[in-house]
């Protein structure tokens, strides 16, 4: 007993250190595991209200340029309206049910915080439950994929943005249709990589890659990228680099997509498993 | 005492203020993230106890964690260093102990012992950090890359902010 109290005050020292690492640890073990990212958000509401006010003064110091953003993407919405409304319906659609045929649900939302820079990088929105955000939500900008909404708290939600190692995403040729996983080798946050595409298929530089809709999360033909570059590596399969359509470094105003049939799909789909 | 504690306060909030706003927001390839936070752990007091500087340094890095939305990797890594810090300083002692000053200096100590106090102590902090950051062995020399340019420019912005501090 008293030997074991003599090596007590010996070595209390690294006694409180290693205690302390194995806290810490714990915490990291935690955290890295993206799904217990929402741990962060009850730690996070101090941080974020610093967070706001800070890219609230960044986001006035770049008002025209957002401005010039926002007023093409207004022109291309019109656009677009002014072909939906222009069309006639089918014969056999007689009532002009919207909610009915609706399948997903926009969001407009500002990022409060991002990173390129790390491997794991994840983005903070200022929309959060109250605004109707749940987790698994695809996070867009008007150039393309951003990301999924991993955690969100009352007014607030984190979501994994592409640049992150663990991210994937099911994505394919807008050409002809032949689909692969994309995800982020972790080195430029300009590029990611679209792999399990077989060696059959004519693939060219500037090919666009759009999103498949088969997850639920994403809508069909949100633009990814395009390729930039591809070779042909030992096994059956393409190793493909794409240069990403959105600039993560100037992030600032994403759409969050909620699959409003997200539910009776994936009803459905248990049925059948 | 209460003069320190002020002092050191007051060092701990402008620090972890200027990392934040300013050395967080640094996004140069991914490759140069500098920890200039860690100047407060450098400059503690030489007599300060080994226990209550581990935990100066685990609070330090769970602030540092809140901040940049990372649980734990600034907390262990700030840690590490603070285990460290006193084995550091018992190799680094210069011939005629410290006698010079209470705390590690430049103006106390000199510059060339001040940058190889400096530069250990940075780079067993930016080793455990960007290793525990990526947690897998593969990419070991690009990691390894970072770590180095990263510790180069932390030292460097360290030394600028502590000669700075000295002048005054």
């Amino acid at each position: 007993m008293r030997s074991l109290l003599n090596i007590l005050a010996r070595y209390h020292n690294l006694i409180i250190f290693i205690v302390l690492e194995g806290i810490a640890i714990y915490l990291l073990a935690n955290g890295n595991n993206y799904h217990n990212s929402r741990i962060m958000n009850g730690l996070k509401g101090v941080t974020q209200s610093i967070e706001g006010r800070v890219n609230y003064t960044h986001n006035f110091l770049r008002l025209l340029e957002i401005n010039k953003s926002l007023s093409a993407e207004n022109t291309a919405l019109r656009n677009r309206l002014e072909r939906i409304s222009g069309r006639t319906g089918s014969a056999f659609q007689s009532v002009s049910d919207t909610l009915y045929n609706q399948k997903f649900m926009y969001l407009s939302a500002a990022v409060v915080d991002n990173s390129v820079n790390l491997q794991k990088n994840f983005l903070t929105l200022d929309k959060g439950k109250r605004d109707g955000v749940s987790t698994d939500m695809a996070v867009i900008t008007s150039d393309g994929v951003a990301g999924v909404i991993v955690a969100c708290s009352d007014n607030f939600s984190v979501a994994m943005s592409v640049l992150n190692i663990d991210f994937k995403l099911s994505a394919r040729f807008k050409t002809n249709g032949y689909f692969g996983s994309v995800s982020w080798n972790g080195r430029s946050p300009g590029y990611a990589v679209l792999s399990e595409i077989p060696q059959h298929v004519v693939v060219n530089v500037g090919d666009t890659i759009e999103t498949t809709g088969y997850s639920s999360i994403f809508p069909e033909g949100v633009v990814v990228g395009t390729v930039s570059d591809f070779e042909k590596s030992g096994g059956d399969f393409y190793k493909i680099t794409l240069a990403l359509a959105t600039d993560f470094r100037r992030l600032h105003f994403v759409e969050i997509i909620g699959n409003l049939k997200k539910e009776e799909i994936i009803k459905l789909e248990t049925l059948t498993k | 005492m209460i003069n320190t504690v002020l002092k050191f306060g007051l060092a701990f909030f402008l620090l972890i203020l200027i990392q934040v706003l300013v050395f967080n927001n640094i996004q140069f390839s991914g490759f140069v993230n500098p920890y200039v936070y860690l100047l407060f752990i450098l400059l503690l007091p030489l007599e300060i106890p080994a226990w209550f500087l581990l935990f100066l340094s685990f609070g330090t890095g769970m602030v540092m964690d809140y901040f940049s939305n990372s649980p734990g990797m600034h907390t262990a890594a700030t840690l590490l260093a603070g285990f460290a810090r006193p084995y550091v300083l018992r190799i680094l002692s210069p011939r005629d102990g410290y006698e010079s000053g209470p705390n590690p200096s430049i103006s106390a100590y000199g510059f060339r012992w001040f940058f190889i106090y400096t530069s250990v102590i940075v780079l067993i902090h930016h080793i455990a950090l960007f290793y525990l950051e990526v947690f897998r062995f593969a990419d070991f020399f690009r990691t390894m890359l970072r770590v180095i340019l990263s510790s180069v420019f932390s030292v460097a912005f360290i030394l600028l902010i502590e000669s700075y501090r000295k002048r005054r």
